[in-house]
């Protein structure tokens, strides 16, 4: 190892080095290109279509059957994973922003009245149980398709910040931006671009681990009628398959959880593989 | 220490109102209205008036919150909107109902997490840590429905061991409720397993690398007492914490889904028919509580924390 090796490529040395964080990271990386397929209609379109017969076996024409109201199950299941991802990244990304942002502020002004707000709004969000909120939000935004994704976003951002706020109170401390401060730099160019970049490790894995709740939220929100309103999803193919597996078709039931399980562990498996390589501190 | 508890509440006091005021403009100021549900087919103008009144909807705003916490701090929230049930009595009858539905699975997951956790740091890299950590991811990757759906199919069903039942629920003898409670248990037993376990073996690794564990092994300390009065002991702090703090979302949202799959009778079923009908004097009562149960379980942990840390010291 080069004495002047910096962070980012030993972090990528050392997940290179790290076997399932390579597979995991390969297997979300197909899960990607599946959804990326379904959005640019080159696959999966067939979803809503009505075949001829409900609960179908598999056959050539349908791989993995249809379900009760005759639609393609394969179809169904593999747009889903456009939908997982919509709402995987689009929570994942604007709940790291709103926690990076409301997190710096927080730690940088520790102690003062602008922290006093945000700790208080975290601890309000966090006791407000999430199944309630979602559905609160629901009906508040009259049903619209994006009110799941708002309600998330809402309240994933707080464990974030307060990540975030314990790492930036630690980080202006150090001398470099002491150093800032003594030539004069402006306090809002010293909390977002020399201290908020020193926390880029921590929010990377930070919104691994929101994907895997924003997309496990679904699941749960979609059965509860709280969840995606158009199209289809994972959460919807589990929900119809309930009046399915009573009568002992477990095609649908199957397919959309074995698409779920793989998809989360392995993201669960490469959040594991960056904190590894991120955190020199980490105990194993 | 009543002189701390005081403090303590009053300290609270931002918290509660915070909570009751989120969920106030967002349950029952844009909740659904009832006005029309209520005034029946061909209402006149002055029948959907008195409706309003009744409702409290024609008051200002800051007039119906303010009513809102005086609710709270008398504990009056008067009858539900949609059965005609009084507030507290509804309370009353089915939180008892989620305790007994969610608190076997939620002991259970703590205890056996903490075990687990043991079991997995004392044989740190070996095989032993191995399996029970890869059990431990793969239970943190299966969602929670899929859990209920399968543990339903493999216990209720004709398609498999078909011992208990599908749906419902009673108390009233020993026998019924073990009879409806176990499928539910086990469910909230495994998807809360891989979390645990992996939580607590991360707090366990890091107690056991310290000097006076090493010290208690060269003494030639057995394992069980080194893990059990030592480790264990030294690691009440964060497990009282995790510990406390899921307790006011056990009571009233980690039922919600068990409850809504099952049609248990629970508060968590309530609370949600409650927002979907917009049942504000039901909603009003649990967020209040709930905010309330939170600042509450803030005490008793700082109690807690002095009673097993004798350095922690409350002020």
């Amino acid at each position: 190892m080069s004495a002047g090796e910096s962070f980012w490529s030993k972090a990528w040395r050392k997940f290179l080095g790290d076997r399932f964080g390579l597979a995991s990271a390969g297997i979300v990386l197909g899960y990607f290109v599946i959804a990326l397929g379904v959005w640019l209609d080159l696959w999966g379109q067939q979803w809503s279509t009505l075949t001829s017969g409900s609960n179908l076996p598999m056959s050539s024409a349908h791989w993995f059957g249809t379900n009760l109201s005759g639609q393609d199950i394969f179809d169904r299941a593999i747009y889903s994973t456009k939908t997982a991802f919509e709402i995987g990244l689009s929570v994942a990304v604007l709940s790291t922003i709103l926690g990076a942002i409301l997190g710096a502020i927080s730690g940088f002004f520790a102690g003062r009245w602008s922290d006093e707000v945000i700790l208080w709004l975290m601890g309000t969000l966090d006791s407000i149980p999430f199944y309630l909120f979602v559905a609160a939000v629901a009906f508040a935004l009259q049903g619209h398709p994006l009110a799941m994704h708002a309600a998330m976003i809402a309240t994933f951002w707080t464990t974030t910040a307060r990540v975030v706020r314990g790492e930036v109170m630690k980080l202006k401390e150090l001398e470099f931006i002491e150093a800032a401060r003594a030539i004069g730099v402006p306090q809002h160019l010293i909390i977002f671009r020399h201290i908020l970049p020193n926390t880029s490790h921590l929010l990377l894995v930070q919104a691994t681990i929101v994907f895997v709740s924003a997309i496990k939220s679904e699941v749960i929100l979609s059965f509860l009628g709280l969840g995606v309103q158009d199209g289809v999803s994972w959460g919807l193919m589990i929900a119809e398959s309930t009046q399915e597996v009573i009568v002992g078709q477990f095609k649908n039931f199957f397919a959309a959880s074995g698409m779920l399980f793989v998809l989360v562990m392995a993201f669960n498996l490469f959040s594991d593989a960056l904190q590894d390589a991120l955190d020199p501190k980490k105990v194993h | 220490m009543l002189q701390y508890t005081l403090k303590k509440l009053l300290a609270g006091l931002p918290l509660i109102l915070g909570v009751t005021f989120i969920s106030f403009v967002l349950m029952v100021y844009f909740g659904p209205d009832k006005t029309y549900e209520l005034a029946g087919k061909n209402p006149t103008e002055e029948q959907i008036a008195q409706i309003r009144a009744d409702l409290g909807y024609d008051q200002p705003f800051f007039k119906r919150y303010t009513n809102y916490v005086i609710e709270l701090a008398t504990l009056n929230f008067g009858h539900s909107d949609s059965t005609g049930e009084r507030v507290t009595r509804l309370l009353g009858r089915t939180i008892p109902i989620s305790l007994a539905l969610t608190l076997p699975g939620f002991v259970l997951g703590n205890v056996i997490g903490i075990l687990l956790a043991l079991l997995a740091a004392y044989y740190r890299s070996t095989w032993i840590d191995k399996s029970i950590m890869t059990f431990a991811v793969v239970g943190m990757s299966v969602s929670f429905l899929i859990i209920i759906i399968g543990f339903q199919v493999m216990f209720s069903s004709a398609y498999g061991l078909n011992m208990f039942p599908v749906r419902g629920w009673s108390m009233d003898t020993l026998g019924e409720y073990l009879y409806y409670v176990t499928v539910p248990t086990l469910a909230i037993v495994f998807v809360s397993l891989g979390y645990n376990t992996r939580f607590y073996r991360a707090v366990i690794v890091e107690e056991l690398g310290k000097d006076h564990i090493r010290t208690a092994r060269a003494y030639g300390a057995s394992a069980r007492s080194i893990l059990l009065k030592r480790v264990l002991k030294n690691s009440m702090i964060p497990i009282i914490t995790r510990i406390m703090f899921s307790i006011p979302l056990v009571v009233i949202s980690g039922s919600l889904l068990i409850e809504s799959y099952f049609g248990i009778p629970g508060v968590g079923k309530v609370t949600y028919d409650a927002i979907t009908t917009g049942d504000q004097p039901v909603l009003k009562a649990v967020v209040g509580a709930t905010a309330v149960l939170f600042v509450v379980v803030l005490i008793v942990t700082d109690v807690l924390y002095r009673l097993f840390d004798p350095r922690v010291e409350l002020k």
